[in-house]
């Protein structure tokens, strides 16, 4: 009989093909919306957290309190002082110079650094070419490590190495410059912020050939750590030294792990949020669903009178209804799951700073399980109220 | 002649509860016993209780007050599971407005009772192309019932009734949707069915249909007035006629 059953119900789902594929659409919808919007958070969140633990936990920044007066801009003799700690500073000055290469007149954001900026600064990473070394500082030598889109204003898709930018400052100076290395574009969230027009020089060079860069003054100063260190510790040796050269009120100390643990704030109260619209599209999926199931079975009370009126038993006949409702959420929790997925692999796939594909299969599973039950229990309850009527109340239900 | 019973009913009520509480009284008492093999008409007027009680008689719905046996068992006494047993087993309903499955075809119309009897479906098929045949649509056994004309879906649904080779055939103004010829044709098919021993009661309000039966079972204000014996005339067997 439960053969005959299962027969019975895909041919009453098969004949009413227009009702079924509603119905089905109910349940895609219902499962669709609530995997999707948690999973995009999920995704999100991953994409955020992700690329702020790549720029490494182990730094600190130290900046001057620019309300302060005596906040004032770092002096070589603090980083000679600050460097008996096992840390990393980079010495850095930037400022806006014009730059010709051929027809092309450019502003350029250049960076007067040291050669192991690469090391204490993670988004620097090399495309093409290579980073001035030591002997390049040494000599001051006129050589320029562009920035992606530094590379392409200036020689679009053309070959970028070995070309010569023309420099020009406001006193009427010009220098040449060799291209020795292009850089990466910074991928994901923080791209948006790191990726400028610009181009690293060494710092002397800077010095020499820009005027208006008075040496000895740094705005800010980047700190690495080993990352075996205590970097707590550090931060409060880098205090203490600071301390004794200048008012403690005129800087301040930042650590990424104190902006981390910011993140991990908004992360918290995003996944909340996001858990609060993954809750309300169940709801609404799950009405959906309890509301397809309903019409389309209550409209059929017509036929269970039928069916009872030639000698169905009420358990055969209930049993056709939740092989079918069982059938309809299954096939279509499982197409709302798979469209999910691929609504979230394009999205990973054109979004540039959501690059983790993460799919929780406790969501998957709490979607089906919540779509099946309703589908179910609001396939099956109107049945069971239809087939208790008898045969004739049923028949001559409108 | 020692004739079998197989219908008693011994003050049969039934009384509809509409909205506001007002009662209907649809069956007031009423008494009545077929023989099995008779072929009866029910007659009265709109609102007499005619349908009700054929739908009593055809355990689709239960009386409020009274004895119905069918064949012996007291109907009263049956849980829901022995009642779809007896309408699966025992009656074949042929409803005015046919009430055929619409997206079935007219051979799997037919079997869906044998399916709940349980007969396998080689079986199933061969038995309700069977019942097709004999009220001739063996030509149209692959047709769904949008398909087929009022007088052609009428006999789908004979066939349906008869399947099972019920006791009895109970048939609720089974020509009240046709024009008047095709209605001549299903007549016969139910001449035809008396003459093979089938009881046969036919819900309606048309004399000419109720003289196709041997006795004509009046109902008046949910109570039998009077039962008319009909004189033997097209039947070639009509010869049997009693009461």
């Amino acid at each position: 009989m439960l053969i005959e059953n299962l027969k019975t119900a895909l041919e009453a789902l098969y004949g009413n093909r227009l009702r079924t594929l509603l119905t089905l659409l109910g349940v895609v919808i219902g499962v669709f919306a609530v995997t999707t919007t948690v999973s995009l958070g999920q995704i999100a969140t991953a994409g955020i957290t992700g690329e702020i633990q790549a720029f490494g936990a182990q730094s600190l920044f130290v900046i001057p309190e620019s309300s302060h007066p005596e906040g004032v801009p770092f002096t070589d003799a603090d980083i000679d002082a600050l460097s008996r700690l096992p840390i990393e500073i980079l010495r850095q000055r930037s400022t806006r110079v014009w730059a010709n290469a051929g027809e092309e007149r450019v502003r350029l954001n250049v960076v007067g650094t040291t050669a192991n900026a690469p090391r204490i600064d993670r988004s620097i990473e090399l495309d093409r070419g290579r980073f001035f070394d030591e002997r390049d500082e040494q000599a001051a030598a006129q050589v320029i490590v562009l920035s992606a889109d530094a590379a392409e204003e200036f020689f679009g898709s053309g070959p970028a190495l070995g070309r010569e930018l023309m420099l020009e400052t406001s006193g009427g100076n010009r220098s040449f410059y060799t291209v020795i290395g292009v850089k990466k574009r910074v991928g994901g969230a923080l791209g948006a912020f790191a990726n400028d027009v610009s181009g690293d020089v060494p710092l002397e060079s800077l010095y020499r050939d820009v005027s208006g860069v008075p040496r000895d003054r740094y705005d800010f100063l980047p700190i690495t750590i080993a990352l075996d260190r205590d970097a707590g510790a550090i931060e409060r040796q880098v205090r203490a030294i600071l301390d004794r050269r200048r008012d403690p009120e005129s800087y301040q100390v930042q650590s990424i792990e104190g902006a981390l643990s910011l993140f991990n704030t908004i992360t918290v109260i995003l996944q909340a949020l996001l858990g609060g619209i993954g809750a309300i599209s169940l709801v609404v999926g799950g009405i959906g669903i309890l509301n397809i199931m309903l019409v389309s079975v209550t409209e059929r009370t017509r036929e269970i009178g039928l069916r009872k009126a030639l000698g169905a038993q009420p358990r055969t006949i209930l049993q056709q209804f939740l092989i079918e409702a069982v059938v309809l959420t299954v096939i279509g929790g499982v197409l709302g799951v798979l469209l999910s997925i691929a609504v979230l692999w394009t999205v990973v796939a054109l979004v540039p700073f959501l690059d983790v594909f993460v799919l929780d299969p406790w969501i998957i599973a709490l979607a089906l399980f919540v779509s099946v039950a309703t589908g179910v229990a609001f396939g099956v309850w109107p049945a069971r109220r239809a087939a208790a009527l008898s045969p004739i109340e049923a028949l001559r239900y409108e | 002649m020692a004739t079998e019973t197989v219908i008693v009913a011994r003050g049969l009520r039934k009384v509809y509860v509409l909205g506001g509480g007002v009662e209907v009284h649809a069956l007031r008492g009423l008494d009545l016993e077929v023989r099995r093999g008779e072929y009866a008409a029910i007659m009265g007027p709109s609102g007499s209780g005619k349908s009700t009680l054929l739908q009593i008689l055809g355990c689709l719905d239960a009386p409020t007050d009274g004895s119905y046996r069918l064949a012996g068992d007291e109907v009263a006494d049956l849980d829901e599971a022995a009642l779809a047993g007896i309408r699966n087993r025992r009656i074949g309903f042929v409803f005015q407005s046919y009430n055929l499955l619409p997206r079935a075809t007219a051979v799997d119309n037919v079997a869906l009772p044998l399916l709940y009897r349980g007969v396998p479906p080689r079986e199933r098929r061969a038995l309700a192309l069977d019942a097709l045949e004999r009220v001739g649509l063996a030509d149209r056994v692959h047709h769904r019932p949008n398909e087929l004309s009022g007088g052609q879906r009428q006999r789908v649904a004979i066939a349906r009734a008869l399947a099972t080779e019920p006791d009895i055939l109970l048939a609720d103004e089974p020509t009240g949707n046709l024009d008047s010829t095709t209605g001549q044709e299903i007549l016969a098919l139910f001449d035809a069915l008396h003459r093979e021993g089938r009881t046969i009661l036919i819900v309606t309000h048309e004399q000419d249909v109720a003289e196709h039966c041997e006795r004509i079972i009046r109902i008046f204000d949910g109570q039998v007035a009077a039962s008319e014996v009909v004189a033997a005339r097209r039947r070639p067997d009509a010869g049997v006629a009693g009461c």
